[in-house]
């Protein structure tokens, strides 16, 4: 075989392989936001009177020519078919609109508001793979039936709390009792670390019931049967040959992942009172701003679609049997089945 | 029975059966008024009299927990009626037809997966107005992918099993077709999956309660009883903790029963 890049063979190869994927992934941001401006905009309620009337106070207005300039400021006027151009042509060029609860520029709201959020996502989704492999090992090398038993009770606990519930609790107990960390707010470092265990909690479990099934898997197969008969200890076939095995088919859940953390910000950052995407998206709805929803609503499809196409794509690298096989739809069919394994 | 030798199974349908008596007949349960409370006993810890304690009106907490039932559980069911409906008809519409039909259909459904769907549940609420019922039908149309991928390929499978095609040479028109031979078969993933998004609709209509999304005070439904009680978790912990801990109960419940019917296909 060729070295990368030399060969136009392989060049075409690769291309094949990506061209339906990056089609995929600029339709279902392009569908996405369509969808989300017909639910706006086409079921009943005029957007910006609804917004208006929860703003409240001298802010409702009745006055036609008034409405008309509110209107043209929120890139609200003109006929539908319009207002859809308009707003798609903008969303190109990177500008979301003026949100009309606050005047701000929602692309700005955004900007200000994903780094919180991302931070806490991240070391959720860390804390929960780490502390689910840490589980699986020891359920699987342990001697004792009653450890196991123990140990795979967790996860679907884990996926059984609601957030607000393990949320409140974990604010009780090391905010309130042991005053070890903040119990809200986003300004002290230290104030991510509870935000973070309560996701880290169903991600982890989630995570873990697909990658016990990859290790249940690779224990039945023939190089686990031959480690054994060498005599190597349970600990160096779990690490050396089990690990890596079943933690490369467990990447594809990583969508399913982030797709749940884009959703839990939001009771989470309710909780404990932080800024971020998931406060602004309640704030947003509550306020029935949807200038803010639209934008939220693009930049969590854009940023769930990459992960998406990076983890297919990253499986085609990984992994070059799936090359020939995995279709561009493969993240969501793994999803869907890991949703009924659930 | 070989059911009866797992007792995680017996106690998770015992408090199935429990939970759906105490949503049909509250009254039998309950032992104050849900709505009236005693001034004095405000902010009572769990005792004899007050179950699960009492609020900062003087409610009783376990009433009140009684009387949510219905409207949370109910609101729940609903999500997953909407969604099983939603997916089946139009699962089964994309899988028998086929072609470009069922090409278009299922680009929409990569779409609604796409978006997490408490999210969608979000613009749901956000354009058609907050109250419980928004709610169930927004979770209800984010969990609805997922519910047309797996009817779709069940029938996909079906559509090409010989008795299918056994009856399309004796002349079987097609609507007995498809409903004689390929909903029946392939309805049992799409019941189990349904099984299991239960769990999944209580937690998400409960979540987008205590955000402020569904059922509104006075109402007792249970997001809408924890998030009442937030203001309190430093004085009045189990204002907060006990509702979640009756939904955490629940879903396990059903989670379990769920994963039960999922093993015994």
């Amino acid at each position: 075989m060729s070295t990368a890049g030399t060969s136009p063979n392989r060049a075409v190869a690769v291309l094949r392989y990506l061209a339906p994927k990056i089609v995929q992934f600029v339709f279902v941001i392009w569908a996405t936001y369509t969808v989300t401006f017909l639910l706006i905009h086409l079921l009943p309620g005029d957007p910006l009177l609804a917004a208006l009337s929860v703003k409240g106070g001298d802010a409702t207005t009745t006055d036609p020519a008034e409405l008309e300039i509110l209107r043209a400021q929120y890139g609200l006027d003109g006929s539908l078919w319009e207002q859809y151009w308009g707003h798609l042509a903008q969303a190109l060029q990177g500008d979301l609109g003026v949100s009309i609860a606050t005047g701000q520029n929602v692309g700005d709201m955004i900007a200000r508001a994903l780094p919180n959020t991302a931070a806490v996502a991240i070391l959720a989704l860390l804390l929960g793979v780490v502390s689910s492999v840490i589980v699986t090992y020891f359920a699987y090398v342990t001697r004792w039936a009653w450890v196991r038993n123990t140990l795979l009770q967790i996860p679907p606990l884990g996926v059984a709390i609601p957030a607000f519930l393990s949320g409140l609790v974990l604010v009780s107990v090391f905010a309130f009792g042991l005053d070890l960390f903040p119990s809200s707010g986003s300004r002290s470092p230290l104030s991510i670390v509870l935000p973070a265990v309560t996701l880290a909690l169903p991600v982890g479990a989630i995570f873990f019931q697909v990658f016990s099934a990859a290790v249940l898997e690779a224990m039945a197969s023939p190089y686990v049967f031959t480690a054994t008969a060498k005599g190597l200890s349970p600990r160096t076939i779990f690490l050396k040959h089990v690990l890596r095995n079943s933690l490369l088919p467990s990447i594809t859940i990583l969508g399913l992942l982030i797709g749940y953390l884009a959703g839990g910000t939001a009771v989470v950052e309710t909780v404990f009172s932080r800024d971020g995407i998931g406060r602004l998206t309640v704030d947003a709805v509550l306020s029935r701003d949807s200038n803010v929803i639209q934008g939220i609503i693009i930049v969590v499809a854009l940023v769930y679609s990459a992960v998406n196409l990076l983890v297919d794509l990253s499986y085609g690298v990984i992994d070059p049997r799936t090359r020939a096989t995995l279709s561009g739809r493969s993240v969501a069919r793994a999803k869907d089945e890991a949703a009924v394994e659930l | 029975m070989r059911l009866l030798r797992q007792p995680g199974i017996v106690l998770s349908a015992l408090v199935i059966l429990l939970t759906v008596a105490v949503m049909l007949w509250p009254t039998l349960f309950a032992t104050h008024d849900p709505y009236e409370g005693v001034a004095v006993d405000r902010l009572q810890g769990p005792n004899g009299t007050y179950l699960f304690g009492t609020d900062h009106l003087g409610r009783d907490l376990y009433s009140r927990v009684v009387y949510g039932a219905f409207l949370s559980l109910a609101s729940a069911g609903t999500a997953v009626l909407v969604g099983v409906v939603v997916g089946a008809v139009v699962g089964l519409l994309s899988g028998f037809v086929g072609g470009r039909v069922d090409f278009v259909i299922m680009r929409f459904v990569d779409v609604l997966i796409a978006v997490p769907s408490i999210l969608l549940a979000l613009i749901v609420v956000a354009s058609l107005g907050f109250g419980p019922w928004a709610v169930a039908l927004g979770v209800g149309l984010g969990a609805a992918g997922s519910f047309t991928r797996i009817m779709r390929s069940q029938v996909v499978r079906v559509r090409n099993e010989e008795y299918v095609e056994a009856a399309r040479t004796l002349g079987v028109r097609w609507p007995s077709i498809l409903f004689s031979h390929i909903l029946p078969n392939s309805a049992r993933p799409v019941i189990a999956y349904a099984a299991l998004e239960l769990g999944t609709a209580i937690l998400a209509v409960s979540a987008l309660s205590f955000l402020g999304f569904g059922a509104q005070p006075p109402e007792p439904e249970w997001g809408a009883l924890v998030s009442a009680g937030r203001d309190f978790v430093s004085t009045a912990w189990w204002l907060s903790v006990i509702p979640g801990i009756v939904i955490l109960v629940i879903v396990l419940a059903v989670n379990r029963l769920a994963r039960a019917i999922g093993e015994n296909r």
